[in-house]
């Protein structure tokens, strides 16, 4: 047993050797196994003549017993391995000369597959890179994004307070460990010119948490999370290399973040994106770039403004560890009136870096299958009808000796040959439509998956390109392959052109085959269709305000000079009348922040109700707001009266409520001077005018009680405005105004640091990213769709007149008009276009429910959609049918009858 | 010949091959004559599953081949046994023995 198990891989070894030999000595080895055959029949006659039979009889008996001589060599050759490299070879070669004998059928084939598998590839790019992609951090799936919601009040996903992190890190068993940060804007002083960077104070265990170590220098110490501790910051990879030109004296050197000087202890890697953390804006590009020490924890503090991030224990799922938590939360909520009713929400980080992208990128992936699949079944249609003209070539192969398993192999290469060529030119094709893919996509999908958007080719994605050649390979080979390699050779060869390929079985196959792709490009289309009549909803809804012609940009006051909350108001009021002072400007403003894209809760009272029981303290968004922000914006005003110069600090305390929020305190009441208070505490505001309602958290969340403060009176509260917005007059783009506004700003600061300059309509527009990009994809794939089934149509049609026209010769000749024979051709076009419908409908009733999470003012099974795609599939029916229908009726009766 | 010649067991062929060229070199009509004589026309063995025979027990080393001239001086490729072949013979003869035995006895018993 030992011995022999020694003595195989010698065996191998021989056998590889022999082979390789062999190829080099193929001419040779031929012309001696000739001889060899010769001799061995030499001998055999010889044997017989000596027996007594007449030459000539022993020589034609020698041979009949040999067989035939070629399949002796034939069996010979297979014993070794090389000779199947060579007949493989063989296979391609002759592919490649059928293939360039009919250039047309190449064309198309090559060519619908390079569309479906560059579809698939670039489709299939995107969901690896933020799908399936690992997470750049240690045991990623044991990792746990930490927020909180309020069931009874319908609240979820809210930022939390450091009074239930400490609870939860050291009271719920569920945690090996627990780290908190929260989001910021610094600003950046110093030697370079001043600028604003997304940053986060975070906690010292949250890199170690999540089994990032810096590249150069070191993370946070304990000591360093105190209030009074050392000032020390981390710089991201992106940061070092720009602001400080990769300068690796960094390390130790101060700077100056929002005018405090910290030191810097390190460096995070390049690959250290912050696909944990939810966007800061929804159009600037860019994470976290620095990351501050001074967290400081407190257990009193109920203030809501950090995320925490936690490593399991292994074998704990989220919603195990939420329930311990749960307990927890239970018991802090009685000491803290502000936590009541919260709990904590858990979502794997896998979750949180995909945001709602997954949903999107599911229903394209299985959109682009779909276009395979029709892809395919319309090749293996036009394989069937070539397999049919070429049923004598295999009649002849079959007579001279080749095995089924052989022709098979054959035409299997084939379409290998087909699918190769087109996989290549679809791997070109998608880096084309991965860029176009960039192009539509929504920021937020490109920052979670930042190799998507530099086209880094990922080697799993060539493997997922070539598994589909494979697929694609059997998926439209196979049944062709089958079915014209059956061997009739008596009857094909007796009777040219009738063979099995002409069996009604055959017929049926290849109209079932249609009929399958008119279904599949059936849900396809109806999956466009509601996609576009969703963004059409969503662009005719009203926003409350008009975002045309509005220019926005953040310009933060932080440090030095703007420490007092009155130098920052004497800023904005000397900027704004400058810039109101630009031609083309026609009003300008300030506000803490931006309609659609920030929102943020507080808890106010109203003079009505002051004490509220816990638990159901009015919640509102607080928009501190310049005196001209109404007009900018466009927001009408219901009742009352807007902020004016004479409501400063000197003046009565007013503020503007919106229309849901007077409706919800002051039901069928005039709001007009009731009186209520922010966040609990301060002076009782009143209200002095009512404002329409603004769809401030996007077009599909509805509307939400605001209350709008002018910052000339609370120039302290919450930092004070932040962002610019200026409405230009009729005909002057917003963005051609841009630079004359930063160049106002720092001509009174040059200090100020501009940021996120942008069309006030590209960030109304930006929540529908994600449902124009689906769109636009699910547009091309089902228009991709409907030319393909319309192809394949056309290709049963054309052939089966082919095959018929002696039947509508005769027909012709017995006396059937035009119109009879056009009867014919349309009604077996139609049948299969009415059957793929139905076929469709009721596969899109099934599926488009997955589409439903996109869908915006329209039912995944739309009636109006579902008719119209119909009728637009019957259209383009009717059309395929064309060409083949004319072409009958010019059947010529007497020709007809002759041919054949 | 006999009646109804029989097909062979896979794998036999090659023992037989072995055995026969075990007395001295011969060519492949010489080795298919000697095997439906000695079996007495039970085996009966076509140049279609010789050949590749040959072949595959060249290239596992345990024949070699060289071109002579036969008994009427005629050019013909002899085969030969190799040391390994030999070794390769006395272990199949050996293995094919005891698997005889054991299904005679499996017969026996059974009837």
């Amino acid at each position: 047993m030992s011995l022999n198990a020694l003595r195989s891989p010698i065996k191998l070894l021989r056998r590889v050797a022999g082979g390789l030999r062999g190829l080099f000595r193929k001419e040779r080895d031929d012309r001696e196994l000739d001889e060899e055959l010769r001799s061995y029949l030499d001998a055999a006659a010889n044997v017989k003549m000596r027996a007594g039979v007449p030459h000539d009889e022993a020589v034609r008996a020698a041979r009949m017993e040999m067989g035939s001589l070629e399949s002796v060599k034939e069996e010979v050759r297979a014993v070794a391995w090389e000779s199947a490299l060579q007949t493989v070879w063989q296979d391609v070669r002759f592919a490649l000369r059928m293939l360039a004998k009919s250039p047309g059928f190449a064309v198309v084939t090559i060519l619908t597959l390079a569309l479906a598998i560059g579809a698939n590839t670039a489709i299939f790019s995107a969901v690896y890179a933020v799908l399936l992609k690992p997470l750049p951090f240690r045991d990623s799936d044991r990792l746990a994004f930490i927020e909180k919601k309020n069931p009874p009040r319908g609240w979820d996903r809210n930022t939390i307070s450091p009074a239930e992190i400490l609870a939860w890190r050291d009271q719920s068993r569920a945690f090996e460990d627990m780290a908190a940060y929260t989001q910021r804007h610094c600003v950046l002083t110093g030697a370079a010119e001043a600028e604003e960077d997304p940053c986060e104070v975070i906690s010292s265990n949250l890199f170690p948490i999540l089994g990032v170590a810096p590249i150069r220098g070191r993370t946070f110490s304990a000591d360093e999370d105190k209030p009074e501790g050392p000032r020390v910051a981390i710089l991201s990879y992106a940061l070092w290399q720009r602001r400080f030109a990769a300068d690796e004296n960094v390390i130790g050197r101060s700077v100056d973040i929002d005018g405090a000087s910290y030191t810097i202890v390190g460096i995070m890697p390049p690959s250290f994106s912050h696909a944990y953390a939810p966007p800061y804006h929804a159009l600037s590009e860019s994470f976290a770039q620095l990351w501050l020490s001074g967290i400081a924890l407190s257990p009193a503090s109920a203030w809501n403004d950090y995320f925490g991030i936690g490593r399991l224990k292994s074998g704990l799922s989220l919603q195990q560890a939420e329930a311990q938590m749960d307990t927890v939360s239970a018991r802090i909520e009685a000491m803290y009136r502000d936590l009541k009713g919260w709990r904590a929400q858990l979502m794997s980080l896998r979750t949180i870096s995909s945001g709602d992208t997954r949903p999107a990128l599911l229903v394209l992936m299985g959109a682009v299958a779909f276009v395979l699949l029709i892809a395919c079944a319309n090749i293996a249609n036009l394989l069937l009808a070539r397999g049919a003209s070429r049923a004598n070539e295999f009649a002849v192969r079959n007579a001279l000796g080749a095995s089924q398993s052989r022709i098979v192999r054959q035409l299997l290469t084939e379409s290998f040959v087909i699918s190769m060529a087109g996989g290549v030119l679809g791997v070109l094709l998608a880096s084309w439509g991965t860029r176009a893919l960039v192009a539509l996509a929504p920021p937020f999908l490109l920052k979670t998956a930042p190799g998507l958007a530099s086209g880094a080719a990922d080697s799993r994605v060539f493997g997922f390109s070539f598994a589909t050649v494979v697929m694609t390979t059997f998926l439209f080979g196979l049944a062709p392959a089958l079915q014209s390699s059956r061997p009739h050779v008596t009857e094909t060869l007796k009777e040219t052109g009738r063979s099995s390929l002409q069996s009604p079985r055959n017929r049926r196959f290849r109209s079932a085959l249609v009929v399958s792709e008119i279904a599949l490009a059936m849900v396809l289309l109806i999956g466009a269709g509601l996609m576009v009549r969703t963004l059409a909803q969503l662009s005719r809804v009203n926003l409350g305000f008009n975002p045309a012609n509005v220019l926005t940009l953040r310009a933060p006051l932080s440090g030095g000079q703007y420490k007092e909350p009155q130098a920052r108001a004497q800023f904005w009021d000397r900027a704004l009348s400058a810039v109101e002072s630009l031609p083309g400007v026609e009003a300008a403003s300030v506000s803490l922040r931006l309609p659609v894209n920030g929102w943020a809760g507080q808890f106010f009272n109203t003079a009505d109700d002051p004490n509220p029981p816990a638990g159901q303290v009015p919640d509102a968004n607080y928009v501190i707001v310049g005196p001209g922000y109404f007009r900018v914006m466009q927001i009408p005003l219901r009742r009352g009266r807007s902020f004016n110069e004479h409501d400063t600090q000197s003046g009565d305390r007013v503020v503007i409520v919106n229309e849901e929020l007077a409706r919800s305190y002051w039901p069928g009441q005039d709001p007009l001077g009731k009186q209520l208070r922010v966040g609990g505490q301060g002076p009782w505001l009143s209200i002095v005018g009512v404002a329409g309602n603004v769809l401030s958290q996007g077009p599909d969340a509805g509307f939400h009680p605001e209350i709008y403060v002018p910052y000339q009176q609370f120039p302290w509260l919450l930092g004070g405005p932040k962002h610019l917005v200026v409405r230009t007059s009729a005909g002057v783009k917003p963005e051609t105004l841009a630079h004359a506004v930063v160049q106002e700003i720092h001509r009174l600061d040059k200090d100020v640091p501009v940021a996120d300059i942008a069309t006030m309509e590209l960030i109304a527009r930006e929540p529908m990213a994600q449902q124009r990009m689906v769109m636009a994809l699910l547009v091309s794939f089902a228009g991709l769709a409907l030319v393909l089934s319309a192809l394949g149509i056309y290709s049963v049609l054309s052939y089966s007149i082919a095959q018929r026209t002696r039947e509508i010769g005769l027909r012709v000749a017995l006396g059937a008009q035009q119109r009879d024979v056009l009867r014919l051709v349309v009604g077996q076009g139609i049948a299969l276009a009415i059957v793929g419908a139905v076929a469709g409908i009721a596969g899109a009733l099934g599926l488009t429910r997955y589409l439903q999470s996109l869908l915006y003012g329209v039912r995944p099974t739309d009636p109006l959609t579902f008719a119209g795609v119909a009728i637009l599939l019957a259209l383009v029916s009717l059309a395929a049918c064309y060409i083949p229908a004319r072409r009958a009726t010019r059947v010529d009766p007497l020709a007809a009858l002759r041919h054949e | 010949m006999a009646e109804n010649p029989t097909t062979l067991v896979q794998g036999t062929l090659d023992m037989l091959i072995l055995k026969t060229l075990a007395l001295e070199p011969m060519h492949g009509y010489g080795i298919a004559l000697r095997i439906e004589q000695i079996s007495r026309g039970v085996f009966q063995v076509n140049a279609g599953s010789l050949f590749p025979a040959f072949r595959r027990l060249e290239r596992d080393g345990l024949l070699e081949s060289e071109w002579r001239a036969t008994e009427n001086n005629r050019r013909a490729k002899y085969y030969r046994l190799t040391e390994a072949g030999r070794k390769k013979l006395k272990s199949e003869t050996r293995e094919w023995g005891r698997q005889a035995a054991a299904i005679a006895r499996i017969l026996e018993t059974s009837s």
